[in-house]
Formats: structure tokens, C-alpha cells, sequence
């Protein structure tokens, strides 16, 4: 099912073009369509837009500025399924390497990278979310050569890739430091390998199994963090289309156009729900003890 | 053991500390963010936002400036929001018990439908029921709190007319019923994510206690089963439950709820911070920040000090 | 619902609004035959948020000055009249409009005589000087209107509560209050009118008020201020007798803070409550406009929604591009974002103005009409600025996100490749409004402080250019605009200038260094329990709330 998503997402500019004649930016208030031989206005002149219509053009009806709900809906897709990957790389790596420094080394590095996790761990993940997804909008972010827009699909990426590092960096800890005193290890120990080797030699094979477990779930709760920081305002900005921030439009006008709502909220559901599910049979799999605390 | 709690205390002042640090560093290198400016108001003259900046302290360096915010965060003296001047204390106070209203029922049923059906589902593991009530389980992890909370709120709240549309109200002014009646909603979607998480935590801890040996032991005395599953195996399992629940309750009235709050429009403290945060209006961000972090710290350390008590074989470290 | 952005209501933007006589209501001003009314109970209102201030001195708010003003009265005021009747300064606690003399540069008012607070204590003279000083040592956002007095400058930046500001005599035996000036200021009079320079008694502290808002004046007195959750008025016993402050009908009226839009909609429907301020949203405003009929009207409020383009910044440093930009505007399109609350216009001066005179016909067609994409495209070409990049500012409120977007979307029409950039809604005129931001172009809009044009002026004048906090968003440095506007805006008598402030509006628009696009409407919406046919829309307060009335 996860799959069936990512093909969507990545079939949306053909829908776009040959299916719904539009792209996920063009505004249409003042234009009408022909819903079976009836012409209607896309956007009402109370500023209301016009539901599903179950054909090409506007299928599951427009938002306020006229644009096609399914058309932003499979981009919308493409960025979730952009944020939540890249995130989870990001939080991947980062986690693994916090995790090897601080079972490994034990001791300052240890201290430091723990007390570190303790930290963040100690500011609820939406608050941090929302004051780093508005603080960074406003100015963008300039590290070294790099340097993005405010309003880049970087920012949202980023952060929830940083603040995700908490789940992993310290369930990875904990079996690193049963790890480096397994016999292998003070083999390999004894035989001169250097720390960096034995961590990503010896140890990184035998936590690989614990990052699979965790991966799925932590696309899942990338996508639902993304969709939870554009709900409030501070994920993805427009033009760029995001679930959460459909969900927020479509709830001015759930009286009327309740679809506005509930499309992109299945859609998100139907993504978590598939990284849940797939995450459950990994889980099964490998390690039916793992247990992965998230949280909204 | 007391250098255990006492290493655990400073543990927690640096937590405290660092965390209070990032905040007001996150707010302070916004560009375009001089508060003073957005302070003046659109028809600003120089020589009043110079008086701000005076006035409020602007002028001094950070660290002065830092050093004086934790300084009125911590007696409350003069400790006022930067865009209409409330008093960041009294707003919390108003927030506060709206925001605990939230937590203890939506603790208490998530709580009870999580153990329910945790130990319906163990108790059935392999069969139909415990496929079903897992699935649900998946379901309703995935399902986000703000899109459920809009669809309630719509047909069950707008449409039917069975439960109030949103809002709060106190219990001094429309009573008991009321508070309840208004606050029944918001309860059950806030729950439904942690009775997912409850329910199959508590579902895999109970069966990998069955297979422990004590529970084999009391078996073979001929205890009947419903005696071992209570006396014996449920015991045992509601540790790792308790401890979740105090880590969770202590992020929902940290501010965590801010979703649930915002959606069904009951004005605790995640609004608070969700209204300051928009305006960017530091003092509020940092108090709620701070006091979350101060709920989760507590209870965390508080945990883990009972669990140090409880259990000799863990480490103190 | 609330969530961020939260809907606003102009903390930045003063927001008092001129009544516009045709929209549903203006009708039946001409009371043919009135409902009858009783005097006395209670009435409720909700508010979407608290406002900002419940204190005359710091309040900027349309939301706060429609509770302060029949709470409170400055030495001058307004009629409690719709249109035009409501919006000359009338002398308040003064007795008469002051003597102006010294080339504009001084001012005579006389306070009138055994005035009374609503707790029951005297008012002087003096309280006067008092109350401008809590403007300023509170650095409220109204202390721009009082910089021009003598002294007002070395008083602020002394920072010393007690001090004297030295342009201000008064004498509490005669009721004598002498105001100097440091330039002559035509809009003077209009800031003696202003909510900031209401009297409170010489007690009331060097601090924000809102939780114990101070004894005052007015028709009402606010109480019970529940932190933010609401606040109550109450009927006045001690109100001065003066005609300028009408009797209350209502003895209270409590207003609660209701964040969900939806559900104010439905409670206003329902009758459960009798006022709200905001309009109702979406289906709720299409169920108002049809079924809500004598509770329900529209009206065209003095303020202009606009997007600046920055004329120091290529491509709209070039004439043609800015002109291309006002044909190719879509005002019906970006009217049914504001849900139809929205009257396109052409003009940048809003209508029932002093000054206004309609531009008729539209140089660029009618704002009613289809845009001429043809003639826009012609003209982008012809500037060599075809596919220019072009960053169109918004912030994420309410409408206004949408209305960037559509923006955005109307320059590419036109051959223009935009792009909208969308910021946090508090620091939106703050970044824009900051040079080094580079802002090419973007949302704006205005409501009145006070009806003068100048108000809306000096968003255009090359003289009010700054580089932080600018208001002049597009930089427009005209020298016509900039000599006429320095010469007519120390002139007192504006109905002797108003033709020059037309002109200059023509030319604004001529040589497109503004493209407008239309003036924001408001809605009033009551329960069947009030008399809605003897509510006055006030010109710049809104809601007048002493002519709120239960039926009989």
C-alpha cells in the first residue's frame, strides 16, 4: 500500500496534465466548470468552493483560490513523502552515530551526547517544532555555502529530522554499550582496531537490525510530525501544497465542503497506517521486543 | 542511593538550564524580530522605540538580557508578555486548569480502555478478537489528533448537535455537567492515540510475563487462572504502563495537548503557547517551554528514582 | 478555529472604519418607522479574541476602541451618527472645538464645568495632561499622534512618569488647557479625538490598565474583566450630561471570547447570542445573507487593501510594469477570497472620505470587470520585463494567505514570473517594512485612524520613507506628491484642501505606483431580541453600542 502511495506521488504531474488540465498553483476564482452539462463556478461568490465533482477536472472539488484539491493532494504526497524520507535519513544517520559515539566511548562523550538527548527530550516535540518551523521561516537558514529560503521544504525537513534524533540516538546507546563487551568486540579490541573501526566494523552489523525496526516508524512519525507543524502553521508554506496545511484550510469550510477535510486526512491516515503496518511485520520479524515511544 | 537522587537533582538544573538557553536563543536570532519594532506599532517614531528599548532592556546584550528573563521567570515579578502586557503568570493560571481538566480525564480513559483492552486482547492472543482490537490498535496510532479532532467536531458536535461545538467551560460557572458535557469530546481524541499505544504495550508485556517463571510456578500450585492473571501477571506488567503514563501525562500538561486544545478551542496553555508563538512573544514562549520541560524532567527523574527503589538490579548511573 | 495564524484583527493596522449609507441598512436611517424598543437589560456579544487593550492610553485596535469610546471621551469626539454625521470632531468633555492660533501652532479648549467619573469623582483639567503622558510613558502605539506637542519628545525619552511635558498648560480652576505645537498639523484636532487622549483621573497608574480599566466618561463603564475570556459594561450612572454622549439603552452588555468561528456562527443563528463582532464565515455568511433578513447587513468600512510595488526595485522601478500590473489585476477574483466582504475599487482613498472623488472611469477598466491581460502583457513586454522574477510578500492570516497566493498567480498571467512568500503574520510589516528585506512587492492594507486622507497619505509620501519600520512599502518618492502632501497637510481646514488630496490620489493611481484593489467591508449581526433598525453603525467605531436596545 506504501508503494501504491509512493507511485501516486510520483505519477502527479501526469495526472495534473493529462487528467485534471491544471497545475497544483493555478488559481481559478472567477472561472466556471461543466458538471454534467451545468455550468458552475469554481469558487462561489461567497468565496465558497465547489465540492467533489467526480470527473477530471476539479475530482475532488477546488480550495478557496480555485486550485485543484486532487492535483495539490498527489503533490502534496510528493512533499510528505519528501519531508518524511529525507527526515528519517537524516534522523538515521545523526542517531546512529550519536548512538556509536555515546555507547562507545562512554565517559564525556557519553556525557554530553546524553545530556544533550535529555534536553531535547525535555521540550515537548510539537512546541520545539513550532518555535524552530517559525523562527527559521522568517529568516532562513544560512550555514556556510548553504543557505535556504524561508520558505524551502529544507526547513521543515531538517528539523524534524533533528528532533527525531531522540527515539533512536538512545535505544542505539543502550545496545552499544551491551555490544562493546560482548567477546568480539574486545577481540577485535585486542587485535589494535581503532575505536572508529570497531564501531562501524564490529559493532554498526549488529544494530542494523534495531535501525530496520525503527525506520518505518519513524517515516510514520515524520509524516505525521510534517502534517502536525503545517496544520499549526509552521511546516509547509504555500505555494508548496501539504497535507496538514489542507487540512487546516479545508476546516474553514468543513460545513460545506467537508471533503476539503477528509481527503487529505485519509490520505495521511492510509500513509501512516501502511508505515505502521509495515513497520509491525519488520518488527515481527526481527525484534519482537523493540519498542518505539513516539508521540504527538 | 541519595547520591543517586542527588545526581539525578542536578541532572536536572542542567536539563532545565540548557533547555531555557535554546529557547530564548531560537528566539533571539530571528531577523526582523526586534520586538521593539513590532512593539511601536505601524505609525512608530524613533524616539519611542528607542524608549522601548530602554524601557524593556533591549539595549543590553544578550546575556543581560537572558540573565534578567530567567530572573522574572523565576519570581514572576514584573514578568509580563512583550505584546499587550499581561502578566505571563496570571495567563497561565487562566490556561492551567483547562489544560489539566484535559489531562486527567483523557489520562484516566486512556488508562482504562488501554489496560481493557491490552488484557482482553493478550487474553485472546492469536484469535479473532485480538487481531480486530489490534488492528483498531494500528488504526488509531495513526489517525492525526487535529484531522480527528475537526471530523468530530463537525458531525458529532455541528451536524448532530450531541456535544458542544468546542469551547470550555468552568466548572464554577456551568457546573459539573456542563464541564463534563463540554470536555467529552476533546477527551476521547486526545485518548485514542494513547489507548493504541497502551493497549499493545501492555498486550506484548503480559504474555512475555506468562512466560515467566514465577507465573509457571504459581500455575503448577493450582492458583486458578484468573487469580494468576490478576495477582500475578497483571501486577508485573502495569510497571513499564505506569511509567508511560507518567511520562505522558507530564507532556500533555507540558503544553503536548496543543493539537487537541487548539482544535476544540478550550484555551489552555498549548494555545497559549500556540497564540505566542505566532506573535513570536518571548516571555510566554519561555514559561510554558519551561514548564513543560519542569512536568516532563519531574516526572521522568521521579520515575526513575522509584524504579531505582523498586528494582535493586538496575545500575544506578 | 484558532490555531496559528490566530485571526487577528488588526493589531497593527488601526482600524476605524467609515459607514457607507446603501449596503442593506443604509436605508433605513431614514427611520420611516422604528421598532419599538424598551430601555434597560441585558444583552450578550461575542468576541473572537480579547482585545487588545481595555485601556484608552495603549489600545489600537478597532476591536478596543469600539468598547473604549462609549466608555471613555477625549475633549473632542464623534456624533453618534451613521456616514457623514459621525465623522467631524464635535467637542466632548470641551465645550466648545478649540482655538486655533499662532499659525496652527497652538490650541485653546476649555473643559466643561462639574463634569463627573463614573465613580463619582471630579474631573479636571489637569487629568488631561496626565492621560497624554501615559500615552507616552507607556510607549503606546498612539504616541505618534502626540510627538508634535511641545516638550512631548524630551519627555519620552526622559523616561520620568512625573515629568512635565511642557507644551501643555492646564488650569483646573478655569478648565483652561493650552496645547502648543512644535508644526502645524491639520490632523491635530482628529488625534484630540482619538481614543489614546480620552481623560482618566490624575490617579491612575504608569501602567497597563486592561485588568481594572480606570473610571471614565462615557455612556458605559467596562467591569468584571475575566482575564481574557470576556468583560462586561455597564450602563453609567454618572455620565456627564452632554449631547455628544447618548444614554445607554442596555444596562449590560457582556461580551464573551469565543474563539471557533463556526460556533459563534451557529449561536448567532440560533439566537442564543445577541451580537457578534466578526463576521460569520463561509456557509454561515451565505446562511446570514439569505435567511438572517433585518438582522444582517454589509457595510464598506474606510480602508483600502492594496499591493505595494516597490518603485526603487526592478522590474516595478519602470512605469509601464506598474501600470501593466493594474490592468492586470482581478479585484472580483480577490473579493470572493474576503468571502464577498470586499468592494473592488480603483481609487487608493477609500470612499466617503473628505477628498475622495471617484475615478470614473477606472483608467485601467472597470474593478468590477474582467482585467485587461492583453493590454498588461503588452505593456510587460514593451518594458522588456517578460519572466522577471518577482517575489510577492503575504503573510498567513486569514484571507490574506489566500489573497498573496491569488496575487502571485494574477503577475504570472501577465507574463510575470512570481513566486508568493509567505510569513508569520506578527512580523509581516515589520519584514517588509525593513529596506534590507528588499520586498519587490506585496499585501497591504489600511484602515483609518482617523477620516482625513492624510491618514492614508503618508503611506505614499516620499517624507515618511524609512529604513526600518517603513511604512511606504513601495518606496514612492514622488516630488509632486511629496511638496503638495508637505504644504496641505498642515492646513486645518480640510474641506479647503480635499480637491488637492483627490488630485494627488488621481496621480497615484495614473502612474501606478500603487495598485489598489478594493475596500474591505464589515458585517453587523444581532439576535431578533434587538431593535437592529436603531443600531448605528459608526463611521470609525463600528458598532455603536449605546444604541444597542432590547425589543419591547
Amino acid at each position: 500500500m506504501f508503494v501504491l502511495l509512493v507511485v501516486m506521488a510520483l505519477c502527479a504531474p501526469l495526472y495534473a496534465k493529462h487528467v485534471a488540465h491544471t497545475t497544483p498553483d493555478r488559481n481559478n476564482i472567477t472561472g466556471k466548470v461543466t458538471v454534467g452539462g451545468e455550468q458552475r463556478d469554481v469558487v462561489s461568490l461567497d468565496g465558497i468552493p465547489i465540492g467533489p465533482t467526480w470527473q477530471g477536472e476539479y475530482l475532488l472539488g477546488a480550495d478557496q483560490n480555485g486550485r485543484d484539491v486532487a492535483v495539490r493532494l498527489l503533490y502534496g504526497a510528493r512533499n510528505s513523502m519528501f519531508i518524511a524520507l529525507t527526515a528519517t535519513a537524516i534522523t538515521t544517520i545523526l542517531g546512529i552515530i550519536l548512538g556509536l559515539l555515546a555507547g562507545y566511548y562512554r565517559g564525556v562523550v557519553d556525557w554530553i551526547i546524553s545530556r544533550s538527548m535529555d534536553v531535547l527530550w525535555a521540550i515537548p516535540v510539537l512546541l520545539l517544532g513550532v518555535a524552530l518551523g517559525v523562527s527559521l521561516a522568517l529568516g532562513g537558514v544560512k550555514l556556510g555555502p548553504l543557505e535556504l529560503s524561508g520558505d524551502s521544504l529544507w526547513i521543515p525537513t531538517l528539523i524534524i529530522g533533528v528532533v527525531g534524533v531522540v527515539y533512536l540516538a538512545r535505544p542505539l546507546r543502550g545496545e552499544v554499550l551491551r555490544l562493546r563487551e560482548q567477546e568480539f568486540v574486545e577481540a577485535a579490541r585486542a587485535q589494535g582496531a581503532s575505536g572508529p573501526r570497531i564501531m562501524f566494523g564490529e559493532i554498526f552489523p549488529n544494530i542494523i537490525a534495531t535501525v530496520l525496526v525503527f525506520f518505518p516508524l519513524l517515516v510514520a512519525n515524520a509524516v505525521l510530525l510534517e502534517a502536525a507543524l503545517s496544520f499549526l502553521g509552521a511546516g509547509v508554506r504555500d505555494p508548496d501544497p501539504s497535507w496538514g496545511t489542507m487540512i487546516g484550510e479545508g476546516e474553514k469550510v468543513i460545513i460545506t465542503q467537508p471533503a476539503l477535510t477528509i481527503a487529505p486526512g485519509l490520505m495521511l491516515v492510509l500513509t501512516v497506517l501502511s508505515l505502521n503496518v509495515v513497520g509491525e511485520a519488520v518488527r515481527e520479524a526481527i525484534d519482537p521486543r523493540a519498542r518505539v515511544r513516539l508521540e504527538q | 542511593m541519595a547520591r543517586f537522587i542527588v545526581r539525578r537533582l542536578l541532572g536536572m538544573i542542567f536539563v532545565l538550564f540548557a533547555v531555557s538557553v535554546i529557547v530564548f536563543g531560537i528566539f533571539f536570532v530571528i531577523p526582523n524580530g526586534a520586538p521593539e519594532n513590532r512593539m511601536a506599532g505601524k505609525q512608530s517614531t524613533p524616539q519611542q522605540i528607542a524608549a522601548i528599548r530602554k524601557d524593556w532592556g533591549f539595549d543590553k546584550p544578550i546575556t543581560t538580557q537572558y540573565v534578567k528573563m530567567m530572573e522574572k521567570l523565576v519570581t514572576g515579578k514584573n514578568f509580563k508578555s512583550y505584546q499587550q502586557q499581561r502578566d505571563v503568570y496570571a495567563e497561565l493560571r487562566e490556561g492551567l486548569p483547562r489544560t489539566f481538566a484535559l489531562a486527567i480525564g483523557a489520562a484516566i480513559l486512556w488508562m482504562a480502555a488501554g489496560v481493557a483492552l491490552g488484557v482482553f486482547s493478550a487474553l485472546r492472543a492469536g484469535k479473532k478478537a485480538d487481531f480486530v482490537v489490534n488492528v483498531l490498535a494500528l488504526i488509531g496510532i495513526s489517525i492525526p489528533v487535529f484531522w480527528l479532532g475537526a471530523l468530530v467536531n463537525h458531525y458529532l458536535g455541528y451536524k448532530l448537535g450531541l456535544f458542544p461545538n468546542g469551547g470550555y467551560v468552568p466548572i464554577s460557572e456551568g457546573g459539573l455537567w456542563q464541564w463534563t458535557y463540554h470536555l467529552i469530546m476533546p477527551w476521547v481524541v486526545l485518548s485514542i492515540l494513547f489507548i493504541g499505544i497502551y493497549s499493545r504495550v501492555l498486550r506484548s508485556t503480559i504474555l512475555e510475563t506468562m512466560n515467566e517463571d514465577f507465573v509457571r510456578t504459581a500455575r503448577a500450585k493450582g492458583i486458578s487462572e484468573r487469580r494468576v492473571i490478576v495477582r500475578h501477571v497483571l501486577r508485573t506488567s502495569m510497571i513499564p504502563i505506569l511509567t508511560l503514563w507518567g511520562l505522558d501525562f507530564g507532556l500533555v500538561i507540558g503544553g503536548g495537548a496543543i493539537l487537541t486544545e487548539t482544535v476544540f478551542d478550550l484555551q489552555g496553555i498549548g494555545s497559549y503557547y500556540a497564540d505566542s508563538v505566532s506573535q513570536l512573544d518571548v516571555p510566554p514562549i519561555m514559561a510554558v517551554t519551561m514548564l513543560g520541560a519542569v512536568f516532563i524532567v519531574v516526572l521522568n527523574t521521579v520515575v526513575d528514582i522509584l524504579y531505582a527503589a523498586l528494582d535493586p538490579r538496575i545500575r544506578l548511573t | 478555529m484558532r490555531r496559528i495564524p490566530p485571526r487577528l484583527v488588526g493589531l497593527l493596522a488601526a482600524t476605524a472604519l467609515l459607514g457607507f449609507a446603501g449596503c442593506g441598512g443604509g436605508d433605513d436611517s431614514g427611520g420611516s418607522e422604528t421598532t419599538a424598543a424598551k430601555s434597560g437589560g441585558t444583552a450578550t456579544g461575542y468576541g473572537t479574541s480579547f482585545p487588545d487593550y481595555l485601556d484608552p492610553a495603549l489600545s489600537y485596535t478597532v476591536d478596543g476602541w469600539q468598547t473604549l469610546w462609549v466608555a471613555y471621551t477625549p475633549l473632542l469626539t464623534y456624533k453618534h451618527e451613521e456616514g457623514v454625521g459621525g465623522s467631524t470632531p464635535v467637542p466632548g468633555l470641551a465645550e466648545e472645538l478649540p482655538k486655533i492660533t499662532d499659525g496652527g501652532k497652538t490650541y485653546t479648549l476649555t473643559l466643561r464645568k462639574g463634569l463627573k467619573y463614573s465613580d463619582g469623582s471630579p474631573v479636571k483639567a489637569s487629568d488631561f495632561e496626565h492621560s497624554i503622558k501615559r500615552v507616552l510613558n507607556l510607549e503606546s502605539g498612539g504616541s505618534a499622534f502626540y510627538q508634535n506637542i511641545v516638550g512631548a519628545n524630551k519627555y519620552l525619552e526622559g523616561g520620568k512618569a512625573n515629568a512635565d511635558i511642557s507644551g501643555i498648560t492646564a488650569d483646573d480652576a478655569t478648565g483652561v488647557i493650552t496645547i502648543k505645537l512644535n508644526e502645524p498639523d491639520g490632523t491635530f484636532p482628529f488625534a484630540l479625538a482619538m481614543p489614546f487622549a480620552s481623560l482618566v483621573p490624575a490617579d491612575t497608574p504608569f501602567a497597563n490598565q486592561t485588568k481594572n480599566p480606570p473610571p471614565g466618561t462615557g455612556s458605559f463603564k467596562i467591569t468584571a474583566v475575566d482575564g481574557t475570556k470576556g468583560f462586561t459594561l455597564v450602563k453609567n450612572e454618572n455620565k456627564p450630561a452632554i449631547d455628544a454622549i447618548p444614554e445607554a439603552k442596555l444596562d449590560t452588555l457582556k461580551f464573551t471570547i469565543v474563539k471557533s468561528a463556526a460556533r459563534q456562527g451557529q449561536d448567532i443563528i440560533n439566537n442564543k447570542v445577541d451580537y457578534i463582532i466578526d463576521p460569520p464565515i463561509g456557509e454561515q455568511l451565505r446562511e446570514a445573507r439569505v435567511k438572517m433578513k433585518g438582522r444582517f447587513r454589509e457595510i464598506t468600512t474606510n480602508s483600502t487593501y492594496y499591493m505595494f510595488l516597490n518603485t526603487r526595485l526592478a522590474p516595478f522601478d519602470n512605469k509601464q510594469v506598474r501600470q501593466a500590473v493594474n490592468y492586470g489585476l482581478n479585484k472580483p477574483a480577490l473579493a470572493r477570497l474576503f468571502s464577498g466582504l470586499m468592494e473592488p475599487a480603483c481609487n487608493f482613498l477609500p470612499p466617503n472620505m473628505e477628498g475622495y472623488e471617484k475615478l470614473d472611469p477606472c483608467p485601467y477598466g472597470d474593478p468590477n470587470g474582467e482585467p485587461d491581460l492583453a493590454k498588461a502583457k503588452q505593456l510587460i513586454q514593451q518594458a522588456g520585463a517578460t519572466g522577471a522574477k518577482v517575489t510577492v510578500w503575504g503573510n498567513d492570516e486569514d484571507e490574506t494567505r489566500q489573497v498573496t497566493v491569488a496575487l502571485a498567480d494574477q503577475l504570472k498571467a501577465i507574463g510575470l514570473d512570481a513566486r508568493p512568500r509567505i510569513v508569520e503574520g506578527s512580523v509581516y510589516f515589520q519584514t517588509i517594512g525593513n529596506q534590507k528585506t528588499k520586498a519587490q512587492a506585496g499585501f497591504a492594507n489600511w484602515f483609518q485612524d482617523f477620516p482625513h486622507p492624510a491618514n492614508f497619505m503618508f503611506l505614499v509620501d516620499g517624507a515618511s520613507i524609512q529604513e526600518t519600520n517603513n511604512q511606504n512599502f513601495g518606496n514612492v518618492n514622488d516630488p509632486v506628491i511629496n511638496s503638495t502632501l508637505a504644504k496641505i497637510n498642515q492646513n486645518a481646514d480640510l474641506a479647503a484642501v480635499a480637491p488637492q488630496y483627490a488630485q494627488l490620489d488621481k496621480r497615484l493611481i495614473d502612474e501606478g505606483l500603487v495598485a489598489p484593489y478594493g475596500n474591505r467591508k464589515l458585517t453587523l449581526t444581532t439576535s431578533d431580541r434587538i431593535a437592529f433598525d436603531q443600531v448605528v453603525w459608526h463611521p470609525l467605531y463600528n458598532v455603536d453600542y449605546t444604541t444597542f436596545a432590547l425589543k419591547q
